[in-house]
C-alpha cells in the first residue's frame, strides 16, 4: 500500500478533503453567519462570508438571555454528576471485582439490567417520582438521578478484574486496610481508565438536553442547552445572525476543550462505545 | 457499591415497573385518580397516531443507521490508508459529536430557511426546488442528514480502530498475491469487521431510537406528525401538550419502546456471540 500511485494518493486526499468538510461547513456558516449583518441575513444574494463583521452581535446575544447563568448551571451539574458517577462506578466496580459477599450475583444483574433501561423509556416515572418527592426544578431533581452510572460501573469492573492481585495481597501483608489498598494501590492503577471515563461523562453531562428539559422550567436552573431554546423563543423575526452567535457562544468553550483533550475525547468515545 | 445499587434499582427497575404497571392504568401526571384499563391504553396508542410513530420510527431509525454506517465506514477506510497527515485528522471527526447538539441542531435549521438558508441557496443557485421543514419528506430527510452528521464520527472511531487492529500480514500476503484493494476488502477486511458492524448497527440503532434533540429542535414532531418518533410520542403525551397529554399513552408508548430497544440488543449480541463462536 505504500506503493500507491500519485493519482491513487490524490484521489484518497481528495475524499478526505470532502470529508473534512461534511464536518466542517455547519460550523464555518454558523461563524459566518453569526457575524453578518440583518440586511446580510435576509438577503437570498448576499455574500455568503460576512463582508462587515458584526462582533457585537455576539455581545447581543450574551445579554439577551442569561448565558451566565447558563455556562454556570451546567458546570455545576456537570462537575457533580460527573464526579458522583466516577466515584460511585470505581467503589462499585472495585467491590464487584475483588470481593465476594452475599447477592453479589444478584447485585450485580440488577445494575447491568440498568445498562438495558434507556433513560428515554423511563422519564415519565422518573419525573413522576421526582415529582412525588418535590424536586421538580430543584437541584437535587437533577443532580440525584445522575449521580451513578452503571456503564461507569461496568468500566470499572472489567478493569478491576484484570488487575494483578498480587499487589493488594502484598499490602495486605504489609498491614495496609482495605480502604487503603483501594485508595494507594488499585485507584492509582486505574488513573488512564479515570480520564477516558472522565471525558465521556463530562461531555455527555454538558450537553444533556431531555432531562434538564423534563425536570425544570425555571430559567435560574437551566443549562446551556435549554437555554439556547429558551433563548431563541426570545429573538423574534426570521434573521438568524443572533441565533447562529448564541449557538457559537454555547459551541466554542466545547470546542477549546474538545481540541485540548483530543486524546483523551477519542479513547473515551471508544470506550464509550458500549454504552 | 450500595449507592450505584441503589441508584439504579430507584431510577431504572423501580420506574420500569411503575411504566409497565402505569401503562395498565388511565390518570392523570400525578398519578391520581388512576383507573384500570387493562390494554385499553395500547389500543389507544393505535387508535392516535402511534402507529404512525412507530413507522416513522423504523423510517428515521433505518435511515439514520444507513447513512451513519455507510458515511462512517467510508471515512474509517479512507482514514486507514497509509499516506502522511492522514492520522492526524482523525480526531476532527469527534467535533460534531461533542459540542452540544441543541447548538448544531440551530444551525441546520437555518440551512432549511426560505431563500436564505445554505441548502435553499445552493439549491437556487443549481435550478432546483427549495426545501423547507414543513415539507413532511424534507422533514424526514433533514432529521436524518443531521443526525447522520452528528453522530458518524463514533462509527468512524470504532471502525478505525478495528481497521488498525486487523493482521497487517495476511492483508500484505493477499496483496501479494495479486489480490486488488476491492477484492482485499470485499474478501478479508469485511469479513474480519463482522464483529465490529453488529456492535455498530445495535449502538447506532439504539441511538437513533432514542434520537430527540434533533428532532425537537428542527420539527417538533412535525409537519403533521411526519417526524414524531415513538420517543417523541411519548415527550409530548407526557410532557410536550399539557393538559391534552395522557401520560397512560405515554406510558403505553414507553413499554412498545423498551421492548423494541430489548429485542435490537438481544437478537444483535445474539448475532455478535455467534459470529464470534463462529470465528473461533
Amino acid at each position: 500500500m505504500t506503493g500507491m500511485r500519485l493519482w491513487a494518493r490524490i484521489t484518497v486526499y481528495a475524499l478526505v478533503a470532502v470529508a473534512v468538510l461534511i464536518v466542517a461547513f455547519p460550523l464555518l456558516w454558523m461563524l459566518a453567519a453569526a457575524l453578518k449583518t440583518q440586511s446580510e441575513i435576509i438577503d437570498p444574494n448576499a455574500s455568503l462570508l460576512p463582508l462587515h463583521p458584526q462582533w457585537g452581535n455576539i455581545v447581543t446575544a450574551w445579554s439577551t438571555a442569561p448565558f451566565g447563568t447558563f455556562f454556570a448551571n451546567t458546570a455545576i451539574f456537570s462537575v457533580v454528576t460527573t464526579v458522583g458517577q466516577i466515584a460511585t462506578g470505581m467503589l462499585a466496580g472495585y467491590a464487584f471485582a475483588m470481593f465476594d459477599f452475599p447477592g453479589k450475583r444478584t447485585a450485580f444483574y440488577l445494575v447491568m439490567s440498568g445498562l438495558m433501561i434507556p433513560f428515554t423509556v423511563v422519564i415519565v416515572p422518573v419525573v413522576q417520582l421526582l415529582a412525588d418527592v418535590g424536586w421538580i426544578n430543584s437541584w437535587p431533581g437533577l443532580l440525584v438521578p445522575n449521580l451513578a452510572s452503571a456503564l461507569g460501573c461496568f468500566l470499572f469492573r472489567q478493569f478491576f478484574l484484570s488487575a494483578p492481585l498480587e499487589l493488594g495481597e502484598a499490602a495486605r501483608i504489609d498491614g495496609a486496610s482495605e480502604w487503603r489498598i483501594f485508595w494507594s494501590v488499585y485507584r492509582p492503577l486505574a488513573q488512564p481508565m479515570t480520564a477516558a471515563f472522565t471525558v465521556i461523562a463530562f461531555l455527555q453531562n454538558w450537553n444533556n438536553f431531555l432531562f434538564p428539559l423534563v425536570v425544570t422550567n425555571s430559567e435560574h436552573l437551566m443549562m446551556i442547552s435549554q437555554g439556547l431554546t429558551v433563548f431563541q423563543g426570545q429573538i423574534t423575526g426570521i434573521a438568524y445572525n443572533l441565533l447562529m452567535a448564541g449557538s457559537l457562544i454555547a459551541v466554542v468553550p466545547v470546542l477549546i476543550v474538545a481540541m485540548i483533550a483530543q486524546r483523551k475525547v477519542v479513547e473515551g468515545l471508544a470506550i464509550g462505545a458500549i454504552r | 457499591m450500595l449507592p450505584v445499587l441503589g441508584l439504579t434499582i430507584l431510577f431504572s427497575i423501580v420506574p420500569l415497573v411503575l411504566v409497565i404497571q402505569r401503562s395498565l392504568y388511565r390518570g392523570n401526571v400525578f398519578g391520581t385518580n388512576l383507573t384500570f384499563a387493562g390494554l385499553g391504553n395500547y389500543t389507544d396508542v393505535f387508535r392516535t397516531g402511534g402507529g404512525h410513530s412507530l413507522i416513522v420510527t423504523a423510517v428515521f431509525t433505518a435511515g439514520f443507521v444507513a447513512v451513519t454506517m455507510l458515511l462512517g465506514f467510508g471515512i474509517a477506510l479512507l482514514l486507514d490508508v497509509r499516506l502522511p497527515g492522514l492520522a492526524q485528522v482523525r480526531a476532527f471527526f469527534v467535533i460534531p459529536l461533542v459540542v452540544p447538539p441543541v447548538a448544531t441542531a440551530f444551525i441546520w435549521y437555518t440551512f432549511f430557511q426560505p431563500g436564505t438558508g445554505l441548502f435553499n441557496r445552493v439549491l437556487s443557485g443549481a435550478g432546483l426546488p427549495q426545501v423547507t421543514l414543513s415539507n413532511p419528506t424534507d422533514a424526514m430527510i433533514a432529521v436524518i442528514a443531521f443526525g447522520a452528521w452528528q453522530y458518524f464520527g463514533e462509527i468512524v472511531l470504532i471502525y478505525l480502530a478495528a481497521l488498525k487492529a486487523l493482521p497487517r500480514d495476511v492483508l500484505e500476503a493477499a496483496a501479494v498475491d495479486g489480490a486488488g484493494a476491492w477484492q482485499r476488502l470485499r474478501h478479508i477486511r469485511w469479513p474480519l469487521l463482522r464483529h465490529q458492524t453488529a456492535l455498530l448497527l445495535v449502538i447506532a440503532t439504539l441511538f437513533g431510537l432514542q434520537s430527540f434533540t434533533q428532532i425537537y429542535v428542527l420539527t417538533d414532531g412535525g409537519p403533521q406528525g411526519a417526524t414524531q418518533t415513538a420517543l417523541y410520542y411519548v415527550y409530548q403525551e407526557a410532557f410536550g401538550l399539557g393538559a391534552g397529554g395522557s401520560t397512560g399513552l405515554a406510558d403505553a408508548m414507553s413499554v412498545i419502546l423498551f421492548a423494541i430497544s430489548l429485542v435490537v440488543t438481544i437478537t444483535q449480541l445474539t448475532l455478535v456471540s455467534r459470529s464470534a463462536r463462529a470465528a473461533a
